[in-house]
C-alpha cells in the first residue's frame, strides 16, 4: 500500500492542533525540533500545578493547562532557537559515542538531599537525553514524551526503503524508574509487526539482545530509537521473538515478504486509529484538512527563515570587540564601528 | 498675486483664505511700515534721543506688522506671499534690528528681538528663513548675543537656537544659507552651532533646549558631510563636551553620605538627591546620544576626548585618591556611569579604560579586582561594580577576568580537558552541590511555615497497554503515582536559571569565540604566550585609544585649541593638563620594560610590604590571622603542578622544611586548596598574585602575618623598620641567598625528573626562576617615598588598603596554574562566607551565580562541574563551598540555638525580601535579592516571627543563603545540562 502523502499527523486534542498543528507525514520531522521546551516548561508546569493545588490526581482541563503555559511564556524571554533544522536527509552514523565513565556516579544518591531533588534528577536527565534524541536528527523516527510521565515516550517510524518499506509503525518507549541505572528503556509497537525480533502478541521489540547492559554515560535512548530503525533494513533471525517470522525469512523469503506486506497494510490501516494511551501528547494522525494542515504546513515550510526574523527584532545584548581567533579585548580590527 | 521671487520652489502650505481678504493685510502692513518708517527716520537713535514714546509706538507697530506676516499664507506654487515679498523688498527687518542696534542695545531690546523672531520663526505659515534679508539681521542678532548677556536673554537665545534647529532638521535647504550667511558675516561659520556649545553643561530647561537643538544638528550631521566635518574641525564641540564631563566631575561630592551599611551602589533614587550627579548624568547621557546619532567623525573625536580628556586624566586620579570614602566614592561613580552608557561605543571605551588603562603602571582592572578583598564599604562597592561589568555579557570583559586564565586550560588535569565540553546527563553536578546542604538546613528540617516541601505526584508513567502486553512481567496497567516530597521552591530557581542562561546564551552569540576548550586552542594560548601576547596587546592598546578613536582626523589645519573664539570661556571648564598627554607609557617605554634584563627577586619594591603591612594593621576583624607557615608549600605545588602538567602522576610533596623561605611567586598560594584563606591579608595579596603583576613575595605574607598577631603598634614600627631594610642592599644578599636555595631545590627535583626525561624541563624552569621577571621597583620606589615623608598615618593606612600598587604587564611564572585574581579574590571571599555581613554575601553569591550562568564550556566545567579534576593549585568553587558546609555543621553542632536561630533568619529573610519585592519596582538592580527569591514561593501570609535576630549573626544568616546558593547553583548547572546542548548551531 502507498503511504497517502497527505496524510498528517497530529496529538490528540484539540488545543495541541491549535497549539502545533498537524503536519505532514513528510516533514514531520519539524516536530522533532519544537517538543523539547514545550515539554520542559510542560514538565515545570506539571510539577507546579500539582503542587500548587496539592493534588493527589492529575486531571486537569485544557484550559487550566493552557493558561499555565501562557503565563511561562509570556514571563519567560524568547528562547534559543531550536528551528535551524533542517530536513535530515542521510542518516546519521549511529556508531554510539563513547563516553569516559564518569566515577562519583550516585554514591551521593543516599544523601538525604536526594530524597527531596530526585525527581529534578530523573526529570532532567531524561530532559537531557530528549534533547540528545533532537540532536541526532533519526532518519524517520519522531518522539515526544507523554504529558504524564517523562518515562513515558510515543513515537513514530517511517521506513522508507527495504522489505518493510511504506511501513509507518507507532510505538511507545518505556524507560525504567530508576534510571540511568536500570535496564535498558522498552520499546513495544502499538501493532504487533511482523518481525522475527517483535513479540507477535505483545508488539515488543527485543531491545535488550542490543543492549545487554545498560550503561550510564554510554548508552543514550536515541541509540535504542536508532536500533529500533535499523532492525527493518538488517534483519536478524538469531534468538527471535516472533520464530515463524524467523524460519520463514531464512527457508521461505518470498512467503516472509508477503507477509511482512500483509503486515503494513494491517498497522497502515490503523494508522488513523484513536492512540491507544489516553494522553495528550499522544500521537495521533488524521487525513489531510486543508483547512487545518495548509496553514500548519506552510508554517513548517517557513520555519526555516523564522529564527532569523527573530533575531533581527531582538536588540544584541551581547558586546564583543574580540578579534575571532584573538584572546586580547578590543582587538577587532575596525575598533569603533561595531554594529 | 505676484508671480515672483520663485526662489526655491517649496511647495508651501495650502492656501487658505482666512477670514481677512490679503489684500486688506497687506494695506494694513504697508501703512504700518509707512508709520515705523517715519519714526525712524525722524529719531535717529545716534542723534536725538528716542523717546520711550517713539520706540514703544515702533513696538506697537511692529507687533502688528509681524502677526499679519505670521497669518500670511504662501502663494501659489510657494511662491512669496506679497507681505513677506515687501519685507524682503524693503528689508524690513534689518532696518528694524539696526535701528534698535542704534539705539542702546540693551539686554531688554535683545529680549524684544529674539522674541520677535522666535516667534515668527516658529509660527510663520510660509518658510521665511529662505530670505536672506530675513536671515542676515536674525544672524546678526544673534551673533550680537552671543557675547555676556543676562540669564533672561540666555534662556530667550537658546529657545529661539532651538527652533532654529528644529527648522534645520525639518529642511535642510536653509542649512546652505546658515553657512553663507555667515561667511558675509564674517563670523565663524554655522553660528548656531557655536553659539549653542556654551550651553551643553547647563543646568535646567535651558540646558535641556540646548542640548536637544544640539542633537538635531548631530543627526544632521549623519547625513551632511559639510556639517559633520564643520563640527569636527572647527569647533570645540567635543573637546568642550567631553572636558566639560570633567569640569562637571569636580563638582561631585568627593565622599558620599553612605545611608547604610548595605548600601552599595547608587541607585536612581540616591542620585535623584544630587544635582551634580544629576547634572552630570544629564551632560553624559548626552554625550551618549551624541555618539548614537551623530557622524562618525564627531563620535570618534568625542570618543577620543572623553577618552583623554576625562576618563585618564580625571577618573583615573580619583579612582587612587587617598582615603577609603573617597575611593569609594569614586568607584560608585564609575559603576553609576557604566550602567547609564548605553551605546556601545561609549561603552566600549569606559571598558576598555577599565580593562586595559594603565594608571602609574598598574591596570585599572587589577586595582579594581584588589579592591573587592578590602573591608568595609569599598569592598562590597567594588563588588557592586563588578557584577555590573558581568552583567554586560562583554566578551572582553569576561575575557580579561577569567576567560583568559581558563583558555591554556592549565587549571585542570590534562587529561580532563575532554571533560569540559562534557554533558553532566544525570545531574551529577546538581546533587552533589545539594548534597551540600546542611543538615540543619535540609528542607525536612524547617517547621511548616518556613517548610518549602510539598506534596507532589510523581507520575511513573508505566505501562498501561492492556492490549500489547500481555506477558506479565510488566507491572499492571495503570498509572502509577507516587507521592513525593520535593522542595517546590527549587523549581523557582530552576526557573530563574532558565531564563538566566538563555537570555545569556542569547547575549553571547556575539562573542567570537565558543571557549570551550577548544576554541581558542589551549596550546596556542598558554601562559607564557599569553602573557607575551597580553605584553603585546596591551601595549597596542595603550595607543589603541588614540588610534581607534582618532582625534580630529588627519588634523584640522587649525586645531580647535587655538582658532576658536573660545565660546568656552563661559565655562570654567578644569583642563587636565594631562589632557594631550595620551593615556599610557609610549610603546618604546613598554618594550623596555618587558625587554628588560632580570634582576635578582630580592629587589622587592618596599612599597609592596609596606602596603601588605598597613593593611594588616587596617584589618578589624581579629580572624585574619594567616597559617604563617603556608608559604613553604608555594615552591612545592608550584614544582608539583608544573610535574602534573606534564602527566607525572608522582605528586610527592617535599617536607616543608626543606624549602627556602620563598621570596619567589607565591600566587598560587591562594589557589592551595588546604589554605584556609579566611584572611584579609590575603585580601591584599591576592592582587598581587594575579597574573597581570609580578610576583609578590611570601616574605611579605610571612612579615604580615606575624605582625597581625603581634599588634598593630609594634606592626607600624616595624614597618618603618622594614622600609630601611630593604633600601639597604642587605636586601640583594638575602635575595641571592634564596635563588641559591632555589637552585637546589630545582636541582633536587629535576633529578628525580631526569628519568622521566624532564631534563629540559628543568631547564626552564630553573630559567624562568633566575629570571623572576621584571621588578618595576623605580616607579614603587617614588610613590613610596612620597607616602612615607608625612602623609598622615592614618592615611597612609587607608591608601595601603585600596592603594596597592600592582605592576602590570609582568609576567607570572608560566604554567602555574591559575584561575585568574578575580576568581580568587571571589573565591576567597566567599571562603569567609560566614563572617561576611549578609549584603556582602547576597552580592557575592549573586556574582557567582551570574558568571555560573554563562554558557561557556570552559567557565561551566570550571563553576559547576564537580567531577572535573583541577590541579592541586586550583580551588574550585565546589572546594569551597565543602569547606563552607564542614564551617557550618561545626557551628551547628556547637550551638545549641543554632536550628532556633536559622529558623529566625529565615523568617527575617523572607520578610526582607517581601518588603524589597514592594519597593523593587524603581530600583534597578533587582539582581540582588534573587538567590531569596524562594521567599516568593512562601504560601500566605509571613507568619509572625518566632525571635528576631541580629544581623550581626553573620553565620546564621550566611548559613541560610549558602543553603539558597547551593540550590541556585544547582539549578543552574541541571538547566545547563540541557540547554547549552540543544543544538543551536547550523
Amino acid at each position: 500500500m502507498n503511504l497517502n502523502p497527505f496524510w498528517s499527523m497530529s496529538t490528540n486534542t484539540g488545543r495541541k492542533v491549535r497549539e502545533r498543528s498537524s503536519f505532514s507525514a513528510l516533514k514531520a520531522n519539524f516536530c522533532q525540533v519544537h517538543p523539547t521546551h514545550k515539554r520542559e516548561e510542560r514538565q515545570k508546569n506539571r510539577i507546579f500545578k500539582s503542587s500548587q493545588r496539592d493534588s493527589h490526581t492529575l486531571k486537569r482541563s485544557d484550559g487550566e493547562e493552557q493558561s499555565g503555559e501562557q503565563q511561562q511564556q509570556r514571563a519567560s524571554p524568547a528562547r534559543p532557537s531550536f528551528g535551524k533544522k533542517q530536513l535530515p536527509s542521510i542518516p546519521k552514523n549511529a556508531v554510539p559515542i563513547t563516553k569516559p565513565a564518569s566515577p562519583a556516579a550516585t554514591a551521593q544518591l543516599a544523601n538525604g538531599t536526594h530524597a527531596s531533588y530526585g525527581p529534578f534528577y530523573l526529570e532532567y536527565s531524561l530532559l537531557a537525553e530528549f534533547t540528545l534524541v533532537i540532536k541526532q536528527k533519526l532518519p524517520g523516527i519522531y518522539v515526544q514524551p507523554s504529558y504524564k510521565s517523562a518515562l513515558m515516550w510515543f513515537g513514530v517510524i517511517f521506513i522508507r526503503h527495504g522489505l518493510y518499506q511504506d511501513g509507518v509503525f507507532k510505538f511507545t518507549v518505556y524507560i525504567p524508574d530508576n534510571y540511568p541505572d536500570g535496564e535498558c528503556p522498552r520499546v513495544v509497537f502499538d501493532i504487533p509487526v511482523f518481525h522475527p525480533l517483535v513479540d507477535p502478541v505483545s508488539g515488543e521489540l527485543d531491545v535488550r539482545r542490543a543492549f545487554t547492559k545498560w550503561r550510564r554515560n554510554h548508552n543514550h535512548i536515541w541509540q535504542v530509537l536508532m536500533y529500533a530503525r535499523t532492525v527493518f533494513y538488517k534483519i536478524n533471525t538469531m534468538e527471535p521473538l516472533n520464530p515463524e517470522a524467523a524460519v520463514l525469512y531464512d527457508k521461505d523469503v518470498q512467503l516472509f515478504k508477503s507477509k511482512v506486506v500483509d503486515s503494513v497494510k494491517l498497522c497502515n490501516s490503523h494508522l488513523f486509529d484513536q492512540p491507544k494511551m489516553d494522553d495528550p501528547y499522544a500521537i495521533s494522525f488524521s487525513s489531510w484538512n486543508p483547512a487545518i494542515h495548509d496553514e500548519a504546513k506552510e508554517r513548517m515550510f517557513s520555519h526555516k527563515r523564522r529564527p532569523e526574523d527573530h533575531q533581527k527584532g531582538l536588540p544584541v545584548s551581547g558586546l564583543s570587540w574580540v578579534k575571532p581567533g584573538s584572546t586580547q579585548p578590543f582587538s577587532k580590527d575596525d575598533n569603533p564601528p561595531l554594529s | 498675486m505676484v508671480a515672483n521671487g520663485n526662489r526655491d520652489g517649496r511647495q508651501g502650505e495650502a492656501l487658505v483664505l482666512k477670514g481677512v481678504d490679503p489684500e486688506t493685510c497687506m494695506i494694513v502692513f504697508k501703512n504700518h511700515w509707512a508709520q515705523v518708517v517715519k519714526i525712524l527716520e525722524k529719531h535717529d537713535p545716534l542723534r536725538s534721543n528716542t523717546s520711550s514714546n517713539m520706540a514703544s509706538a515702533v513696538q506697537n507697530y511692529v507687533e502688528h506688522m509681524l502677526f499679519l506676516l505670521m497669518e500670511e499664507d504662501a502663494g501659489q506654487a510657494g511662491a512669496m506671499g506679497p507681505i513677506l515679498e515687501f519685507v524682503v523688498m524693503e528689508n524690513v527687518m534689518e532696518r528694524l534690528f539696526l535701528w534698535s542696534l542704534r539705539r542702546q542695545f540693551t539686554d531688554d531690546m535683545k529680549l524684544e528681538q529674539l522674541k520677535m523672531y522666535e516667534m515668527i520663526v516658529g509660527q510663520a505659515r510660509q518658510p521665511l528663513l529662505h530670505h536672506k534679508p530675513v536671515l542676515r539681521p536674525l544672524m546678526m542678532l544673534l551673533s550680537s548675543c552671543s557675547g555676556t548677556a543676562g540669564p533672561e536673554v540666555e534662556a530667550e537665545l537658546v529657545s529661539l537656537l532651538n527652533q532654529l534647529c528644529c527648522v534645520l532638521a525639518k529642511d535642510q535647504s536653509v542649512l546652505e544659507l546658515f553657512f553663507h550667511t555667515s561667511e558675509d558675516q564674517g563670523a565663524a561659520n554655522f553660528l548656531i552651532f557655536s553659539l549653542l556649545i556654551p550651553f551643553i553643561h547647563r543646568e535646567g530647561l535651558v540646558g535641556q533646549q540646548a542640548r536637544d537643538a544640539l542633537l538635531l544638528i548631530m543627526s544632521l550631521s549623519a547625513e551632511n558631510q559639510r556639517v559633520a566635518q564643520h563640527i569636527a574641525e572647527n569647533t570645540y564641540f567635543c573637546p568642550v563636551l567631553a572636558t566639560g564631563l570633567s569640569g562637571l566631575y569636580s563638582s561631585l561630592p568627593t565622599k558620599l553620605e553612605v545611608p547604610g551599611e548595605e548600601w552599595h551602589c547608587l541607585h536612581r533614587e540616591d542620585w535623584l538627591q544630587m544635582p551634580t550627579l544629576v547634572q552630570f548624568l544629564n551632560s553624559l547621557e548626552f554625550c551618549n546620544a551624541v555618539i548614537q546619532v551623530a557622524h562618525p567623525s564627531i563620535r570618534d573625536q568625542l570618543v577620543s576626548y572623553i577618552y583623554n580628556g576625562f576618563l585618564v586624566p580625571v577618573l583615573a586620579p580619583a579612582l587612587h585618591k587617598l582615603t577609603l570614602e573617597e575611593v569609594m566614592t569614586t568607584t560608585a561613580y564609575l559603576d553609576l556611569f557604566v550602567r547609564s552608557v548605553s551605546e556601545p561605543i561609549l561603552l566600549q571605551t569606559f571598558l576598555s579604560f577599565i580593562l586595559l588603562h594603565r594608571h602609574e603602571n598598574v591596570h585599572i582592572l587589577d586595582t579594581l579586582v584588589s579592591r573587592i578583598n578590602t573591608p568595609f564599604q569599598l569592598g562590597t562597592v567594588s563588588l557592586a561594580l563588578f557584577q555590573t561589568l558581568i552583567g554586560l555579557y562583554c566578551e572582553d570583559v569576561m575575557l580579561q577576568l577569567i576567560l583568559r586564565y581558563l583558555i591554556p586550560c592549565n587549571h585542570m588535569m590534562l587529561s580532563q580537558r575532554r571533560v569540559v565540553k562534557e554533558r553532566d546527563f544525570y545531574s551529577v553536578s546538581a546533587a552533589k552541590i545539594l548534597a551540600l546542604t546542611p543538615s540543619c538546613c535540609s528542607p525536612e528540617h524547617s517547621p511548616p511555615p518556613l517548610r518549602q516541601l510539598d506534596s507532589i505526584l510523581w507520575s511513573k508513567g508505566t505501562d498501561n497497554s492492556p492490549n500489547t502486553d500481555p506477558s506479565g512481567d510488566h507491572p499492571p496497567p495503570h498509572q502509577e503515582h507516587a507521592q513525593i516530597y520535593l522542595d517546590v521552591n527549587y523549581l523557582h530557581y530552576l526557573y530563574n536559571a532558565r531564563l538566566g542562561i538563555s537570555s545569556c546564551t542569547r547575549a553571547c552569540q556575539v562573542w567570537s569565540a565558543p571557549y570551550d576548550g577548544e576554541d581558542p586552542p589551549p596550546e596556542e594560548y598558554q601562559p607564557s604566550a599569553l602573557e607575551e601576547a597580553g605584553a603585546r596587546g596591551r601595549q597596542a592598546q595603550t595607543v589603541n585609544p588614540k588610534r581607534s578613536h582618532p582625534h580630529p582626523r588627519p588634523r584640522p589645519p587649525c586645531p580647535p585649541q587655538t582658532t576658536d573664539p573660545a565660546p568656552t570661556n563661559q565655562l570654567e571648564l578644569e583642563w587636565d593638563d594631562s589632557y594631550d598627554a595620551g593615556p599610557v607609557v609610549p610603546p618604546e617605554a613598554a618594550t623596555a620594560e618587558s625587554s628588560r634584563p632580570p634582576q635578582p627577586p630580592a629587589a622587592e619594591p618596599p612599597k609592596h610590604i609596606q602596603e601588605m603591612r598597613r593593611t594588616a594593621i587596617m584589618l578589624v576583624k581579629g580572624s585574619y590571622i594567616e597559617e604563617s607557615d603556608f608559604q613553604d608549600d608555594v615552591m612545592v605545588y608550584d614544582l608539583v603542578a608544573k610535574k602534573d602538567a606534564r602527566d607525572t602522576v608522582d605528586r610527592r610533596r617535599p617536607s616543608r622544611e626543606t624549602l627556602p623561605e620563598s621570596d619567589m611567586d607565591s600566587e598560587f598560594t591562594l589557589e592551595e586548596d588546604h589554605f584556609k584563606v579566611s584572611s584579609l591579608q590575603e585580601k591584599d595579596e591576592v592582587p598581587l598574585s594575579n597574573g597581570l603583576s609580578l610576583p609578590p613575595h611570601p616574605t611579605n605574607m610571612e612579615v604580615n602575618s606575624l605582625e597581625v598577631t603581634k599588634g598593630s603598634k609594634e606592626v607600624k614600627a616595624h614597618v618603618a623598620d622594614h622600609n630601611s631594610n630593604l633600601q639597604s642592599p642587605l636586601a640583594t644578599e638575602v635575595g641571592d641567598d634564596l635563588m641559591d636555595q632555589y637552585e637546589e631545590l630545582i636541582r633536587t627535583l629535576g633529578s628525580d625528573e631526569a628519568g622521566t626525561g624532564g631534563s629540559s624541563h628543568v631547564k626552564t624552569v630553573d630559567k624562568e626562576f633566575r629570571n623572576p621577571v621584571v621588578t618595576p621597583m623605580e616607579e614603587d620606589e617614588v610613590d613610596f617615598s612620597s607616602f612615607s615623608v608625612d602623609t598622615p598615618e592614618l592615611e597612609k593606612q587607608h591608601s595601603s588598603l585600596f592603594g596597592t600598587k600592582l605592576r602590570s604587564g609582568s609576567t607570572r611564572s608560566h604554567s602555574v596554574p591559575f584561575t585568574g585574581p578575580f576568581v580568587s579574590v571571589l573565591l576567597s571571599r566567599l571562603e569567609n562566607m560566614l563572617d561576611n555581613s549578609l549584603h556582602v554575601n547576597l552580592l557575592l553569591t549573586g556574582i557567582l551565580a551570574q558568571l555560573a550562568a554563562y554558557p561557556q564550556p570552559l567557565l561551566q566545567s570550571f563553576l559547576l562541574n564537580t567531577n572535573m579534576v583541577f590541579q592541586p593549585s586550583v580551588r574550585s568553587l565546589y572546594q569551597v563551598l565543602a569547606s563552607l558546609k564542614n564551617q557550618i555543621e561545626q557551628q551547628a553542632s556547637t550551638k545549641k540555638d543554632f536550628p532556633e536561630l536559622i529558623t529566625s533568619a529565615q523568617h527575617c529573610l523572607l520578610a526582607r525580601e517581601s518588603s524589597l519585592k514592594g519597593q523593587d519596582t524603581n530600583s534597578g538592580d533587582s539582581r540582588e535579592c534573587s538567590p531569596l527569591e524562594a521567599g516568593r514561593m512562601m504560601k500566605s501570609s509571613p507568619p509572625p516571627q518566632p525571635k528576631t535576630i541580629s544581623l550581626a549573626r553573620t553565620e546564621v544568616f550566611a548559613t541560610v543563603l549558602f543553603t539558597e546558593f547551593l540550590k541556585e547553583l544547582a539549578a543552574i548547572a541541571q538547566e545547563h545540562s540541557i540547554l547549552s546542548h540543544v543544538p543551536m548551531e547550523e
